[in-house]
């Protein structure tokens, strides 16, 4: 029989059973499917890749990316600017010879940042994590990879080699007068292993260091000014001061210069259906002799206006011109003939934009109206 | 370094659009019209009563001057709002630029016994400026027309800053009779048709006359012996010479060189035409083309370096170009037809030329270099262009079709337009253009 226990309990368990099948209040949302690509490749490929992906001890390959990082070390100080006079990073340091296959040739390091001192000798097994002052090759290849694991694993020692078992670093104590003499042995470690994925980003960590800042010119040494600068320039305190004068003179220059705008241009631009019309009615009245040595030449004539729009004292002035004396004369009142006669009661400009054609620049070019 | 940076940023974007702002409003034209300027010939001022006719005459024919060339467009004097009564009267501009007048010319007359003398002032209206400075010229009372053609050229070129052409002569053949039995006379003439003058009867017929470089003499050729021989005649006494050739030889198209010294012309011997110099006063020729086709039509370039003429050296007549002295020519025509009688321009920069081409003829004009070709002209037949002193117009006769087609002499700008006939009671053809008279 059933108790009211029972009773209860089913009811509960059958609302709970519906209310997740309804699912209502939830909102649902597609589940979002990643995908990736995989390749079958064969036990020794996957050895090959092993050794060239496990990071090698001693391998001071300044031009290897940094590998991915799984626990929170802290980020490599920033980069210290180098003082200029201080040579590029040293070449890649070749990495010893290893019982693995041989890594992939590290890429060629850019050519400016080729030194002009030796090559250093191959350093000794030691490992020696990149450092903010060596170069990165500008094109990086893809991090590796780590290998996933239940348990995280620390990385192993620079010096250790990869093995499943964890063996101490041994070496031959020259100085034990003892006669146990423990066999000689390299470390190992188990390989460094992580509990997820890190994709990381291809982007280099850091980058290419600017070129070094070429060396200031020699100042003359006959102005006393000119001696003083190299000093104000290697007095660090001096600079913030320097900087407010400048910013005080800029702004002033600035704030000067808008403060005297007004009186050159002011109020909102031509448009510029209102410089065709005024162009136009110009230009009907420019009367062109296509036959004529004036036809040839090109003038340019100024002229001022008064609100009116009326040609202030019938003063048109030539400005230049690409002929000789005569033709000039010719193209010229050419011009000032068809400025002045069509001006009639004013040109038609906008009042309120007066300051920018009070003044007005023509160029007459009848280039396009030469006899052909 | 970062603040200083920023800083300047700022004050340059304060600044900038004031400096963008600042400077006069710019314009550039490229399209304006093609049309006559106008302008307005009050009567000039009669300064004493034997010269009223005279005052008249001169006005009307600077207007005639002015107005014939296409460039300028009268306004007629009942537009007029204002009258110039005196020389030395203030103009009143506004009524000149009511009635669109752009240019005017004032002018004065006076007559004393046979002397007349003419001055005048030319006026920009809009501008209320004059143009250069008030002219004066002088002469006898029968000179009427030149002083006229001097106030106009004067006009003329102020407008337009070249030289004008009013005050020249032009030579040309007087034709008459039906075409089976035409007599041809050398006559001389006002560039606008008035004052013809002959130079030779109508005994013998002849043909092409050029004149000198400063019109005292005329080339032509003339068949007086059955042979055409080149005469060279003294337009101010008529005497006549007769270039020395060898029997047998026909020498025709002729032109004198640039200083008047020497004659280029062609030379036909044995079947074979060539062009030859020879120098007038030692009578020593020289031979300048060799070749065994056809060349003819010499014409000298404005420094003399170079001479324009015709061959058939290709298999087709066309022009080219060569040293004045002989050797390698260059052919510049090559479109399609026949092309002849080339001219080179006053100004050194055009070669005038006919040109025949599918049963019409043309005139037309073409740079040295034979660039730029463009025809003028087309009709039945037009051939022989001469250019006016200043390169700005060109001459030609054109003979109408049939048996009773007549020929008659036509001017037309070199930008095409502006053809009209040269009014003369007559035919006439082979016009060659004189210089201005000094």
């Amino acid at each position: 029989m059933a108790t009211p226990g029972t009773i209860i309990s089913g009811i509960g368990h059958v609302g709970l059973i519906g209310w997740l099948i309804v699912g209502w209040g939830m909102t649902s949302e597609p589940l979002v499917i990643q995908t990736m690509d995989v390749s079958v490749i064969s036990g020794e490929e996957f050895e090959q890749m092993r050794a060239r992906t496990t990071p090698e001890p001693g391998n001071a390959d300044p031009t290897a990316p940094v590998p991915p990082v799984v626990d929170d070390t802290s980020p490599p100080p920033p980069a210290v600017e180098e003082p200029a006079d201080i040579a590029p990073p040293p070449a890649p340091v070749e990495p010893p010879e290893s019982e693995a296959p041989p890594p992939p040739p590290p890429p060629a390091p850019p050519e400016t940042d080729v030194t002009d001192a030796p090559p250093a000798e191959p350093a000794p097994p030691v490992a020696t994590p990149p450092t903010p002052d060596v170069a990165v090759s500008e094109t990086p290849t893809p991090p590796q990879a780590p290998t996933v694991a239940s348990t995280i694993t620390a990385p192993p020692p620079p010096d250790a080699n990869v093995d499943d078992v964890v063996r101490e670093d041994v070496v031959p104590d020259n100085s034990a007068e003892t006669e146990v003499v423990a066999e000689e042995q390299e470390a190992t470690a188990p390989e460094e292993t992580t509990t997820a994925i890190v994709i990381e980003d291809l982007a280099p960590s850091t980058s290419v260091r600017p070129a070094a800042r070429p060396s200031r010119p020699t100042p003359p040494a006959d102005t006393q000014v000119a001696q003083d600068e190299p000093a104000q320039d290697e007095a660090a305190p001096a600079e913030p001061q320097a900087t407010e004068d400048d910013v005080s003179a800029a702004l002033e220059a600035a704030l000067g210069a808008a403060t005297q705008a007004p009186a050159v241009a002011a109020g909102p631009p031509m448009t510029g259906s209102e410089r065709d019309s005024f162009r136009i009615a110009v230009n009907r009245c420019w009367n062109v002799d296509p036959g004529s040595v004036a036809a040839r030449v090109t003038v340019e004539v100024g002229f001022s206006l008064d609100r009116e729009g009326r040609v202030q004292g019938n003063e048109v002035r030539l400005i230049s011109s690409d002929g000789d004396q005569s033709a000039t004369n010719t193209a010229f009142e050419a011009a000032r003939r068809a400025i002045l006669r069509c001006q009639s009661g004013g040109y038609q400009l906008p009042a309120d934009k007066y300051d920018q054609w009070q003044d007005v620049v023509i160029t007459f070019d009848p280039s396009g109206m030469r006899l052909r | 370094m970062m603040k200083r940076f920023l800083t300047l940023l700022v004050a340059l974007m304060l600044a900038g659009p004031v400096l963008a702002q600042g400077g006069p409003l710019r314009l550039t034209i490229t399209d304006g019209v093609i049309e006559p300027i106008t302008f307005a010939v009050p009567s000039f001022e009669a300064e004493s009563p034997a010269a009223q006719q005279a005052a008249s005459d001169i006005s009307r024919l600077v207007v005639q001057d002015l107005a014939g060339t296409g460039l300028f467009r009268e306004v007629p004097a009942t537009a007029f709002i204002s009258q110039v009564s005196s020389f030395v009267q203030p103009v009143a501009f506004a009524d000149w630029r009511a009635i669109n007048a752009q240019a005017l010319v004032v002018g004065a007359v006076n007559v004393s016994g046979d002397r007349l003398t003419v001055k005048f002032r030319l006026y920009d209206v809009f501008s209320g400026q004059e143009l250069g400075q008030g002219l004066q010229f002088a002469g006898t009372t029968a000179g009427w027309r030149r002083m006229g053609h001097k106030v106009a050229d004067a006009v003329y070129s102020r407008i337009t800053g070249e030289g004008g052409y009013f005050d020249s002569r032009v030579v040309f053949v007087s034709e008459s009779g039906p075409k089976d039995n035409r007599q041809k006379r050398l006559a001389i003439m006002d560039f606008d048709g008035a004052n013809v003058q002959f130079l030779t009867d109508s005994s013998s017929i002849v043909l092409a006359p050029r004149f000198s470089p400063n019109g005292d003499r005329v080339l032509y050729t003339s068949f007086e012996s059955g042979f055409p021989r080149i005469n060279v005649l003294n337009v101010a006494n008529v005497g006549r010479q007769q270039l020395q050739t060898a029997p047998g030889e026909m020498a025709f198209s002729p032109r004198f060189s640039r200083d008047g010294r020497q004659v280029i012309y062609s030379l036909s011997n044995g079947g074979n035409t060539d062009i030859y110099r020879t120098d007038l006063a030692t009578g020593q020729h020289i031979r300048l083309t060799s070749a065994p086709s056809i060349e003819t039509a010499p014409s000298l370039s404005p420094d003399g370096s170079q001479i324009v003429f015709e061959s058939d050296r290709s298999g087709n007549q066309q022009l080219y170009i060569m040293s004045a002295n002989g050797g390698e020519a260059r052919r510049i025509s090559f479109g399609e037809g026949r092309y002849g009688t080339p001219v080179w321009s006053p100004r050194g920069d055009l070669v005038a030329f006919t040109k025949q081409n599918a049963g019409r003829f043309h005139i037309g004009v073409m740079r040295i270099d034979g660039s730029e070709e463009r025809l003028l002209t087309s009709s039945f037949l037009d051939e022989g262009p001469t250019w006016s002193p200043n390169g700005r117009v060109i001459m030609f006769s054109r003979e109408t079709q049939g048996a009773g087609g007549t020929s008659s002499m036509y001017s037309v700008d070199i930008s095409g337009r502006n053809l009209k006939a040269v009014p003369l009671q007559g035919g006439a053809s082979d016009p060659s253009w004189g210089p201005l008279q000094p």
